[in-house]
């Protein structure tokens, strides 16, 4: 069976998710794209040669009857929607965050659930190369337990997303209770859950705006750094969301017992970091470096046979995450990610925010 | 009063500067928040004593639009994205023309639009080469085949046509071809492209249809006071074209030395063509940034008619020689 995929909402990201399941049609397709702005639906159907588009949600799953909804909306219309294709029997992909509040996301996650169709989130790089890597090398105990995690996203201001937001006061981003920061962290945050077992672990949160002062609106007061500590009964983590370091990385930094990891999300490398032999004094120190280089060479190698087995693509996470989520509606199995998952990412955002808006207020 | 849109880009503050040499008085520019003002404030320097109204605002929704639109006659649309994501070309170029349009068409009397489009809207890619182009040859037909900028002109000059059609908007047209001058880029695509340090010239002896900055925003600012121009379509291009190749080899000489290889039309259609079956085939690993079908629209090498602008009454005021020279000095110093 070739579901039939339905996109509301046509910005950005919507190209992302088009191009990706038009690369998978054994799985799927896409039978047309929704916006209330018709012009913006218009361009997106136009430019992937797309069948239908409309700009009223209600006709487009009459006329089309999609088996599943990806909703690419700003966030504050994310659960009106996904309500609305559940009621309509379709299975939704939310892009993140799910809902601007945790109280929104547990109410969205009981409806699908009373609704018996499947809900998943766009924690893309959950299914990236490098996080699949990882997991393999936990899965063969190459790091131990894990005693702390760093988890590190860049930001760039002056990129087409940053730039957007920072050109309309308007901009639904700047109207999120977290602002950027709500619009990213959930990249940060997901790939520590699978280090912590605790439903809630203990976050604490330092925000700062660097840029200064130039609109005289809401844009000005934008956090633009954030630093994190997460205690969990076992594990900690810090996080980092920073729009000013250079390069703008994209790292997980995994802290074992017997030894730590490097993911890079933007070279897409996974590296071990300790060294394989205990040379004694001066040759310990020399040796380790050409350890690394060569642990960097197997990674770039590795990539370039993907790259040559055409599976390198940029949104590699995005394929391995639709196929996953289709694969789990055809054969009847849980989604990709669970609710338990996208209810501890929305916890800690929560908690994230709460002390955020409590700094502003004392600042003021 | 007349209503200049994108005053503060590099052809709408020579398109102030134009209607405020052409005697015009009273002059709006819409503004937003988040643009740098530097080239009006000096276009604006240069006129002491001219009203020219700052509106800061944008063409986000029908009622911002109207707001900045209140009591006036003429509105000089020259706002649009040049680059971006594919989704807000199409946001800051379509969907705020069609909010101009929509609070344009509410005014109890309709005020004119002049408006800026490209020669990037014309259908060239099937036509035979050095066809000659002028105001009647038809439109894209296939815009899914093109870049996301003409995709976003067409769609925009489209719009205008339609509310044309449909409420009787009065509106001008004009398509400029490549735009240069100070501050602007140093190389049209079709000239060619800077291929990670070498740059590929691509253009070889077509004509570049180009247009110094003041020749162009001229055009508009006689097209903006014309009766006579009301519902026509203009090309805007220059009188005395050089080729690319001359141009490359001008640029070398005036601004700064610069690897090029010169790739003829014929391999770049192969090139092309290679690079389209290996998109096809990885599925879009690497994105179709060069077709067989943009090779021919950019490099086939097509000419351009001006002689209806020409009839209008319009005549370049700095010739191509002396915009080069002003163009390549500023480069210059800029490189420096």
């Amino acid at each position: 069976m070739t579901l039939k995929v339905a996109i509301v909402g046509c910005g950005k990201i919507a190209d992302g998710h088009v191009e990706e399941i038009q690369k998978m049609p054994d799985l799927a397709y896409v039978v047309g794209v929704c916006d209330l702005e018709p012009l913006m639906a218009e361009q997106l159907a136009m430019r992937y040669r797309i069948g239908a588009f409309a700009s009223d949600l209600d006709q487009l799953l009459d006329e089309q009857r999609p088996d599943v909804v990806h909703i690419t909306t700003p966030p504050g219309s994310h659960a009106a929607i996904a309500k609305r294709a559940l009621d309509a029997g379709c299975h939704v992909f939310v892009e993140k965050p799910l809902t601007p509040t945790l109280a929104a996301t547990k109410d969205l996650l009981e409806y699908a659930a009373r609704s018996g169709r499947k809900l998943t989130i766009g924690y893309t790089y959950l299914f990236d190369p490098p996080a699949q890597d990882l997991r393999k090398l936990l899965a063969q105990g190459a790091l131990g337990d894990v005693v702390h995690v760093e988890s590190f996203y860049g930001y760039n201001l002056r990129g087409p997303y940053g730039s957007a937001i920072l050109a309309d006061p308007e901009h639904w981003v700047v109207k999120l209770p977290g602002q950027l920061l709500h619009n990213n962290l959930d990249h940060l945050l997901n790939k520590l859950l699978e280090f912590f077992e605790d439903d809630a672990p203990s976050v604490v949160a330092r925000g700062l705006v660097r840029r200064s002062e130039r609109f005289g609106d809401a844009r000005d007061s934008m956090f633009d750094e954030l630093r994190l500590v997460v205690t969990g009964k076992e594990t900690t983590a810090y996080g980092t969301f920073s729009s000013f370091a250079r390069p703008a990385g994209h790292f997980l930094r995994v802290y074992g017992t017997k030894n730590t990891a490097h993911v890079d999300f933007v070279s897409r490398t996974v590296t071990l970091e300790g060294a394989s032999s205990s040379l004694p004094s001066a040759i310990g120190r020399l040796v380790p470096a050409f350890e690394m280089a060569a642990r960097f060479a197997r990674s770039g190698l590795t990539n370039a046979l993907r790259f040559a087995r055409s599976d390198f693509h940029f949104f590699s996470g995005l394929n391995y995450l639709f196929r996953r989520f289709y694969e789990s509606i055809r054969d009847g199995t849980p989604p990709p990610i669970s609710q338990r998952d996208i209810v501890r990412v929305a916890t800690l955002l929560d908690s994230i925010f709460l002390q955020l808006g409590e700094a502003k207020e004392v600042a003021r | 009063m007349i209503l200049v849109t994108g005053a503060t880009g590099f052809l709408g503050s020579r398109i102030v500067d134009r209607l405020l040499h052409r005697g015009e008085t009273n002059l709006r520019v819409l503004v937003r928040s988040s643009s740098s003002r530097q080239r009006l404030d000096e276009v604006v320097g240069g006129h002491p004593g001219a009203k020219v109204e700052v509106f800061v605002g944008s063409l986000g929704s029908k009622e911002r639009a109207a707001e900045a639109l209140d009591g006036c006659n003429v509105v000089v649309h020259a706002a649009a994205a040049l680059s971006g994501a594919p989704a807000d070309i199409c946001l800051n170029t379509v969907v705020t023309t069609r909010n101009l349009l929509e609070a344009m068409v509410a005014q109890e009397s309709k005020p004119t639009l002049v408006h800026i489009s490209s020669f990037g809207v014309y259908g060239v890619a099937c036509l035979p080469r050095a066809t000659v182009v002028n105001e009647r040859t038809q439109l894209e037909t296939n815009p899914e085949r093109r870049d996301t900028y003409s995709q976003a002109k067409l769609r925009q000059e489209l719009l205008v046509w339609e509310y044309h059609g449909r409420h009787g908007l009065p509106v001008v047209i004009l398509r400029p071809g490549v735009v240069y001058g100070p501050n602007g880029s140093a190389f049209s695509t079709r000239v060619g492209l800077n291929l990670f340090g070498l740059f590929l010239h691509l253009g070889g002896d077509n004509l570049l249809p180009i247009t110094y900055v003041d020749n162009c925003a001229e055009a508009i600012a006689l097209a903006a006071q014309s009766s006579d121009a009301v519902g026509e379509v203009y090309n805007v291009v220059d009188n005395d074209l050089v080729t690319a190749a001359e141009y490359l080899a001008l640029y070398k000489r005036e601004v700064k030395p610069l690897k090029s290889v010169r790739v003829p039309y014929v391999g770049m259609l192969a090139l092309s063509a290679l690079v389209e079956r290996y998109h096809t085939f990885s599925k879009g690993q690497l994105p179709a940034i060069f077709t067989p079908y943009k090779t021919a629209v950019a490099w086939k090498g097509n000419r351009f008619d001006n002689g209806k602008l020409r009839r209008l009454g319009w005549a370049p005021i700095v010739g191509t020689q002396d915009g080069l020279a002003r163009t390549f000095a500023y480069l210059r110093q800029k490189a420096s």
